[in-house]
């Protein structure tokens, strides 16, 4: 069975994607992007380029390159935006026969859809190598204000791609998809899709059986690369105040200035500060010039200040247009690579008091919605096989109030973990299993799921009985936690629900806190660890000079139990450097005196061996003598 | 009552098969994907150094800037060697991890190696030639990393 491609054919850039195994994957292009410009040429020889190669020669070639196609695909020539459009494009568009749009590339007029067509080949072409298999099916997805003449031209392109296309859908309706929105019924969704040229908001309603688009709103020419203007703007400006030079005038100039802008902006999406350094950036009568300036997270976001209070004034007038309050919106998904940026985020989150759903890569979450839909249609993704994963990691509380996680967050249920532990200390007759669910490492700063005890477990020194504890999450969430006792087979054992039930509000409290709590957790879990090695390593010792003291030196005995001592003086102190200090001198101490007794029982042994080897020696020895004195001779 | 019952069986034995057989899908599919993995992996370790040395790329192309500059002033020549044993010592670095430089000038624009960034008019040259190389394309194991930004003749 074939696979269904899903595919976003965006205004700018297109993605593609298909169901592996039950998983969603985007699909690299022949040139091993995961995008692909949506960009058609044709050269003065007559070839046709597509994607990132049309673009590289674009500047050559401005007439035949063909941008943007999405702006006129399905539309009349005299609508009103593909006229305003019309003075932007540096290629030619003219009325067609039935009022359509002819688009001009190289001597011949084609028709947006037969441009779209050429995208959509070049998919097809680059999926069908990459996975090795032919594909004859497709999901295209179109924004959801299409109206039915564009929805249309979108199906037909697919088809002269050679694809049957089995469903056109909306592109906020894929991007809930892959979120998995739509299984809960009675939601309302927002869809904020921040992209590169442009800005589009969809309010969805899911019900029973579809999803209706309630209103839609935005901005068609608003988007990230307006955001990388105004920085290549402040930086222009900056440079004309402190060097007298105004860079806009030479066009090399603003081409590094244009890369390193974006760059900027990217940075500080993850970082507070970023340097825009462009050395040789120009020179004058006067020597070289130089272009070096911090921009911080704070000016950036006071440089785009007012294109974000845009599009949250665009998505209070959409919800408005719907009916809708802002507390009714249960779900926020965000699309397009601008979501990135910190302060959108946080402004999304002021506005509807709750967090976006954002983990889905913002410019793949559509291409991927496609490819689910894709596989609802061939059955592949059955719902009893949408799997879920548990947010929080979980664990059991062990030796110094540590949380060992036995089933890390995020792993895909139904799943089983098991682990060995043992006793803490002599003859201790039973064990209790203290459920955790965190990300903390110490015990008492995670959740407790619940409690229980296995008793009777038969006197042994510590660390020598084996507690087997297994973990089973089941497909409904439901943990089941058992504790065997492998020697007695005493078994004991605990039910939780609910531990994937966890609101995304708590996940996302619950991850914060583990962050900003790192530095000091990491310092006592070293603690710890220092601590419980020095236990054992005491108890241990103690153990060794009580079986078998009379076999050291009496001098070595004496200067291992005073280490011990020593060590036990500091070891429930919070000095982890006392604590590891006095924990090498013991081990050093106890090593060499067991190397020393080890070397005692080796000297006992091999007194045979040694008278047979003399002879040997002293044949040795009369050889390089005979040696010597052959080679003189013959000098 | 049996028709009913014999029903029944025949539904949960044809379930039995569906949910029996989509457990060895499942399964195979997961060994198939465990050596899909594998070749991943494999291209992975290749271009692997490919995001650093990208991030590198500017560096050299900085140093290479630097170089001209400087040699413009021959009371430079001592800096200037300097410089550009410092740039011989990277060069190498990315040499001897699979980097070629990619030929621009006098070539004909290939969009596959170039990247337009202007286009000049010059009466004496050959349409479509390039005339001057902005900044120097790459190659890493044969795969190009990043284009030549040129300038070529209209």
């Amino acid at each position: 069975m074939s696979k269904i491609l899903g595919i976003d054919l965006g205004t700018t850039f297109s993605a593609m994607a298909v169901i592996e195994s039950g998983e969603p994957k985007i699909i690299e292009n022949k040139e091993g992007a995961r995008t692909t410009p949506s960009v058609v040429a044709i050269t003065k020889n007559n070839e046709r380029l597509v994607g990132v190669l049309a673009k590289r020669q674009q500047i050559t070639n401005p007439t035949n390159t063909v941008f943007s196609v999405k702006r006129l695909i399905g539309r009349r020539f005299s609508d009103k935006e593909v006229q305003k459009d019309k003075k932007l494009l540096p290629y030619e568009i003219r009325e067609s026969s039935d009022q359509g749009i002819e688009i001009k590339m190289g001597d011949k007029w084609l028709k947006p859809i037969e441009i779209s067509a050429q995208i959509l080949q070049k998919l097809k072409q680059d999926a069908e190598e990459k996975l090795g298999e032919k594909i004859d099916e497709a999901i295209i997805t179109c924004p959801a204000y299409f109206d039915d003449s564009q929805r249309k031209a979108t199906k037909v392109s697919g088809e002269i791609a050679g694809f049957k296309v089995r469903r056109v859908i909306n592109e906020p309706t894929a991007a809930a998809l892959a979120y998995g929105l739509t299984k809960k019924k009675n939601q309302q969704i927002i869809i904020y899709d921040f992209g590169g040229g442009t800005f589009d908001i969809s309010i969805l309603d899911v019900a029973e059986d579809t999803v209706e688009v309630k209103a839609t709103g935005g901005n068609t020419h608003l988007g990230g690369d307006d955001f990388d203007q105004k920085i290549m703007d402040w930086v222009v400006d900056k440079f004309k105040e402190d060097q007298g030079i105004d860079l806009s005038k030479d066009p090399l100039a603003l081409q590094r200035i244009k890369e390193a802008a974006e760059k900027a902006k990217i940075e500080l999406s993850t970082s507070m500060e970023t340097e825009i350094n462009l050395p040789f950036v120009t020179s004058n009568a006067s020597g070289p010039k130089h272009l070096l300036y911090k921009l911080n997270r704070v000016q950036l976001e006071n440089l785009v200040a007012d294109f974000i209070s845009e599009s949250i004034d665009l998505v209070k007038k959409t919800l408005a247009e719907a009916n809708f309050k802002v507390s009714d919106i249960e779900e926020i998904v965000l699309v397009g690579g601008q979501t990135r940026m910190p302060k959108i985020r946080e402004e999304i989150k002021k506005l509807f008091n709750k967090e976006p759903c954002k983990e889905i890569n913002p410019d793949e979450v559509v291409a991927i919605g496609a490819a689910i839909e894709g596989g609802i249609l061939q059955g592949e993704v059955k719902d009893v096989l949408l799997l879920d994963v548990t947010p929080l990691s979980l664990g059991i509380e062990t030796l110094g109030q540590v949380n060992t996680v036995l089933i890390s967050k995020n792993t895909t249920v139904p799943t089983s973990k098991t682990q060995v532990f043992s006793t803490a200390a002599d003859s201790q007759p039973s064990v209790e299993i203290h459920v955790l669910q965190g990300e903390r490492p110490m015990a008492q700063d995670n959740k407790t799921l619940g409690r229980f005890m296995l008793d009777g477990i038969a006197p042994a020194p510590r660390g020598t009985p084996q507690i087997e504890v297994i973990f089973d999450i089941d497909a409904n969430g439901i943990l089941n936690v058992s504790a065997k006792d492998k020697a007695t087979g005493k078994e004991q054992s605990i039910r939780i629900e609910g531990s994937c039930g966890v609101s995304k509000e708590e996940v996302e409290k619950m991850k914060k806190e583990a962050e900003i709590h790192a530095e000091e957790d990491k310092k006592r879990q070293e603690l710890i660890e220092a601590k419980n090695l020095a236990d054992g390593l005491v108890y241990t010792t103690e153990k060794l000079l009580k079986e078998s003291g009379d076999k050291f030196d009496p001098e070595a005995k004496k200067e291992i139990e005073e280490k011990v001592e020593e060590l036990k003086k500091v070891k429930d102190s919070d000095s982890m450097e006392d604590i590891k200090k006095r924990t090498e001198e013991l081990s050093q101490v106890a090593q060499k005196a067991g190397a020393d007794l080890y070397k005692k029982e080796q000297e006992k042994k091999p007194e045979e061996n040694e008278q047979e080897k003399k002879p040997e020696e002293n044949e040795q020895e009369k050889k390089p003598e005979e040696g010597e004195y052959k080679e003189k001779e013959n000098k | 009552m049996e028709k009913e019952l014999k029903k029944k069986i025949e539904e949960l034995e044809k379930q039995k098969n569906e949910y029996l057989a989509g457990w060895q899908r499942a399964k195979a599919d997961f060994l198939n994907f465990k050596k899909d993995e594998a070749e991943r992996f494999k291209k992975i370790l290749e271009y692997a150094s490919e995001d650093l040395i990208l991030e590198i790329l500017p560096v050299l192309d900085n140093f290479e800037k630097a170089e001209k500059e400087i040699s413009k002033n021959k009371e430079n020549s001592n800096y200037l060697n300097g410089f550009l044993n410092i740039k011989l010592q990277l060069k190498n670095i990315l040499t001897n991890r699979g980097i070629e430089e990619l030929l621009s000038i006098s070539q004909k624009f290939d969009p596959n190696i170039h990247d337009a960034v202007e286009i000049i008019e010059d009466k004496n040259g050959n349409t479509g030639e390039i005339l001057e190389e902005v900044q120097k394309g790459y190659k890493l194991n044969g795969k190009v990393i990043r284009p030549a930004k040129v300038k070529v003749i209209k």
